[in-house]
C-alpha cells in the first residue's frame, strides 16, 4: 500500500459522517441511474421483442419498377422529389424470393403473408381487423405466434382451415373465446364464419387489438386476391443488422423491403428520448453527488492544513499530498459505485415486482426491466468521472498549500 | 563549504512579505553544524530564527546564499528532490508537536518511514517500537495521539524526527510548550540521541537553561547572527 493511500484511508475512516454523506450521494446516484435505465430500456426492449416476434425483423413487400421520366425539362412546378418508382401490391414469385433469401446467413426463416383489412362481427360486436393469411408451419417457425397464445391451441388452427387466431384485445372487443364463432366480411359483402381456435397476445396494443390470423388460401379467397402473398416476413439471427439486409434485398429482389428499425422508427424514438431524458436527470443526481464530494473534500483539506504541513516537513512531495485527496475521492467512487450497483440490482428487482396495469402501447402487468451489464458500467464510469472532477480541485489546492505559514505558528 | 559539517549555509538572504510589508528577514546568515553537535539559536521574537530553521530544513528557499547537506548543495533542486532529501536527511520537531491526530503513536513514527520506503512493514513496526521505547513510551505504542499528555506527545515527535535516522535534527522551540520538568527531560533525551547517533541538532529556543546546555549558542538580531559562543564561553545572559 502506498503512503498516500494509507493516509487517505485513515483520513476517510476518521471522518465517518463526511464519508457517509459522500458515499450515500454516489450510491444513490449510481443505483437510481441503473434502475431508471433498466426500466426505460426494459419497456423499449419488450416492445422491440414483441414487434419483431409478431411482425418479423424484416419485411419484403410491394414489387416496384423504376419510373422512367420523359426526356423533357420539367416545369418549375413539378415536384422534384416525386417517387421514381411504380409500386405493385403483390409479391412476384414469393417462393423464389424465399428460396434465394434463405441462402443469406442472417436469415433464420421466412414466411409469406397475405394481408388485408376486413370487418369482423361476433354477436352484436363489430371491429375492423388486420387479416394475416399465413402458412401455419412457416409462420410458427418465423414468429413467436406459438408463444403468444394465451388461450386455445395452435394445432386446432393448423388442422382446421376455417378457424382463426385472434388478438387478445380484439377478442375482448368482440367478446369471444376459443370455440366461439366470428364472422369476417369479404369485399363481396358475404360474411364468412370462422371458429376461434386460439387467442394470441403479442404485448403490443396495436397488434393485439386488430390482428386476425387465418390460413393463407382461405384469406386469398376471402380477400379475392389474385396472388397468394403480399409480403414476406423474416426472422433474423442478428436483428440489429436488419437495415443492411433490407437495403440489399430491396436492390436484389426489386421489392420494397423494410427493417424493424425503419418500421418502428417513431415508437423507438419515443423510447430513446425517454431513456436519454432519464439518463440526463439521473446524471445530474450523480453530478450533485460529485458536488457534495467536492464540498466534503474541500472541507477536509481545510481541516487538514496542519497535517498537510506536517507531511510536507517530513518529506512528502506535493504529488503525494494531492494523491492523498485523489485517493479519498477514488475510494469513495469505488466503494460508492460497488454499493450503488448492488443497490441498483435490488431496486431494479423491486421495481420489476411492482404491479402496474399497462394496456396501451404495451401490455404489461408489472414494470418491465432489462438486466444489462452496460448500465452498471456506464453508471460506474459516470460516478468515477464525477468524483475525479470533484476531487481534482481540492487535491490540487492541498498540494499547493504552503507548509511554512502553518508550521510557523506565531513565530517569525 | 565545511566538508566535515552535516549541514552548512552561507550568506543566506531572505525577504518575507510583499511591497510595503516586505521584511528583510535574514541578512547574510552563515552557519556550520558538525556531527554530534547541538546548536541553539536565540534571539527576540521576529529576529528570523524560525525563518532560518525552515530554510535549513529545505522547506523555504533562500533569496540568496546556499545550503548544503552532507557536502551536497541544495540550490536549484526541484521541489520533489528537496522533499526527498528532507525525508532522508532531516528530522523536524515543532513547538506544538504537530502530530497526526488520526494515527497512533507508533503509526505517527512510521509515517516518515513509509515515504522513505526503505524498510518492510515489520521492520518499520520494530523500528518505531524501539524509537518509542527509547523515549520511554514503549507502553503506549497504540495509544491515539489525543490520549497522550503534552510531554508524551513531544516525545513522540522526537521519536518521529529520528524515524529515518536523519543526519540533522531541526527543532523549533521543542520545549516551548512543556513544563520545566518535561522540558529538561525532552532536552536530555535529544542530547543523548544526538551524541549517540553522531547527528547535528539545531534548536530555536527562548529557554536560557536549554540554550546554555548546548554546544553552541548563536545569537540573532534583525536577521543576522550577531554572535556565536561555544558552551561556557558566553558571559552575559540574553
Amino acid at each position: 500500500m502506498t503512503p498516500p493511500l494509507y493516509i487517505a484511508l485513515r483520513f476517510l475512516t476518521h471522518r465517518k459522517r463526511a464519508l457517509l454523506l459522500s458515499l450515500s450521494g454516489v450510491v444513490f446516484g449510481v443505483a437510481i441511474f441503473i434502475c431508471t435505465q433498466a426500466q426505460t430500456q426494459g419497456f423499449a426492449q419488450y416492445f422491440i421483442d414483441s414487434t419483431i416476434g409478431s411482425n418479423g425483423a424484416l419485411v419484403v413487400r410491394s414489387r416496384f419498377r423504376p419510373r422512367y421520366e420523359a426526356l423533357i425539362v420539367p416545369s418549375k412546378s413539378t415536384n422534384a422529389n416525386a417517387a421514381h418508382r411504380f409500386y405493385f401490391e403483390t409479391i412476384s414469385n414469393a417462393n423464389e424470393i424465399m428460396r434465394v433469401s434463405r441462402q443469406f446467413s442472417n436469415v433464420v426463416s421466412c414466411s409469406p403473408v397475405l394481408r388485408g383489412t376486413v370487418s369482423a362481427r361476433a354477436g352484436f360486436e363489430n371491429a375492423t381487423v388486420d387479416l394475416f393469411g399465413i402458412d401455419p408451419t412457416l409462420h410458427l417457425r418465423t414468429t413467436d405466434l406459438g408463444k403468444e397464445l394465451i388461450d386455445g391451441n395452435f394445432n386446432d388452427f393448423r388442422n382446421n382451415t376455417s378457424s382463426v387466431i385472434i388478438g387478445s384485445k380484439l377478442a375482448d372487443t368482440l367478446d369471444v373465446d376459443p370455440g366461439d364463432t366470428v364472422q369476417l366480411l369479404s369485399p363481396g359483402g358475404d360474411y364468412w364464419r370462422f371458429s376461434v381456435a386460439a387467442i394470441a397476445r403479442s404485448g403490443v396494443g396495436s397488434i393485439d387489438s386488430t390482428r386476425v390470423y387465418s390460413h393463407a388460401r382461405v384469406a386469398q379467397t376471402l380477400l379475392r386476391k389474385p396472388f397468394a402473398a403480399s409480403m414476406i416476413i423474416y426472422k433474423l439471427r442478428d436483428p440489429d443488422r436488419a437495415p443492411a439486409l433490407a437495403s440489399h434485398f430491396e436492390e436484389l429482389f426489386q421489392h420494397l423491403s423494410s427493417s424493424w428499425q425503419e418500421r418502428e422508427q417513431s415508437t423507438l424514438q419515443i423510447f430513446f428520448t425517454l431513456r436519454i431524458s432519464a439518463a440526463i436527470t439521473v446524471s445530474l443526481i450523480i453530478l450533485l453527488a460529485g458536488f457534495g464530494i467536492f464540498n466534503v473534500l474541500t472541507m477536509t483539506v481545510l481541516s487538514k492544513v496542519k497535517e498537510i504541513a506536517i507531511l510536507r516537513s517530513m518529506g512528502y512531495r506535493r504529488i503525494d499530498i494531492s494523491a492523498i485527496f485523489l485517493w479519498q475521492g477514488a475510494l469513495i467512487a469505488a466503494v460508492g459505485s460497488l454499493l450503488g450497483c448492488l443497490l441498483g440490482v435490488v431496486l431494479t428487482w423491486g421495481v420489476a415486482q411492482i404491479p402496474i396495469r399497462i394496456r396501451g402501447l404495451l401490455y404489461a402487468d408489472h414494470f418491465v426491466v432489462i438486466w444489462d451489464w452496460r448500465h452498471y458500467l456506464w453508471a460506474t464510469l459516470l460516478a468515477l468521472v464525477a468524483v475525479a472532477l470533484a476531487s481534482y480541485v481540492p487535491a490540487r489546492r492541498a498540494a499547493e498549500l504552503p507548509p511554512i505559514a502553518t508550521l510557523r505558528g506565531s513565530s517569525v | 563549504m565545511n566538508d566535515e559539517a552535516c549541514l552548512s549555509c552561507r550568506e543566506i538572504e531572505r525577504y518575507l512579505g510583499e511591497d510595503e510589508s516586505r521584511v528583510h528577514a535574514l541578512r547574510g546568515v552563515s552557519l556550520d553544524l558538525e556531527p554530534s553537535s547541538i546548536h541553539a539559536v536565540v534571539g527576540p521574537s521576529g529576529c528570523g530564527k524560525s525563518t532560518l530553521l525552515y530554510i535549513l530544513g529545505l522547506l523555504d528557499p533562500p533569496d540568496a546564499g546556499w545550503v548544503s547537506i552532507e557536502s551536497e548543495l541544495m540550490s536549484h533542486r526541484s521541489d520533489d528532490e528537496l522533499a526527498r532529501r528532507r525525508n532522508e536527511l532531516i528530522g523536524f520537531i515543532f513547538q506544538f508537536h504537530f502530530l497526526m491526530e488520526d494515527f497512533s503513536a507508533q503509526e505517527n513514527v512510521m509515517i516518515p518511514m513509509r515515504r522513505l520506503g526503505r524498510w518492510p512493514e515489520e521492520v518499520m513496526l520494530d523500528r518505531a517500537r524501539s524509537l518509542l521505547e527509547a523515549v520511554d513510551l514503549g507502553g503506549k505504542l497504540r495509544r491515539p495521539i489525543r490520549h497522550l499528555s503534552g510531554g508524551e506527545q513531544q516525545r513522540v515527535a522526537i521519536a518521529r524526527a529520528l524515524a529515518n535516522d536523519p543526519r540533522v535534527i531541526l527543532a523549533d522551540e521543542p520545549t516551548g510548550n512543556l513544563d520545566t520538568a518535561n522540558s529538561e527531560r525532552a532536552f536530555e533525551l535529544l542530547k543523548n540521541l544526538v551524541h549517540r547517533g553522531e547527528k547535528a541538532l539545531l534548536l530555536v529556543t527562548h529557554n536560557p537553561g536549554i540554550a546554555e546546555a548546548c554546544d553552541w549558542i548563536h545569537e540573532m538580531k534583525d536577521g543576522c547572527i550577531i554572535a556565536s559562543h561555544a558552551r561556557g564561553t558566553r558571559s552575559s545572559s540574553y
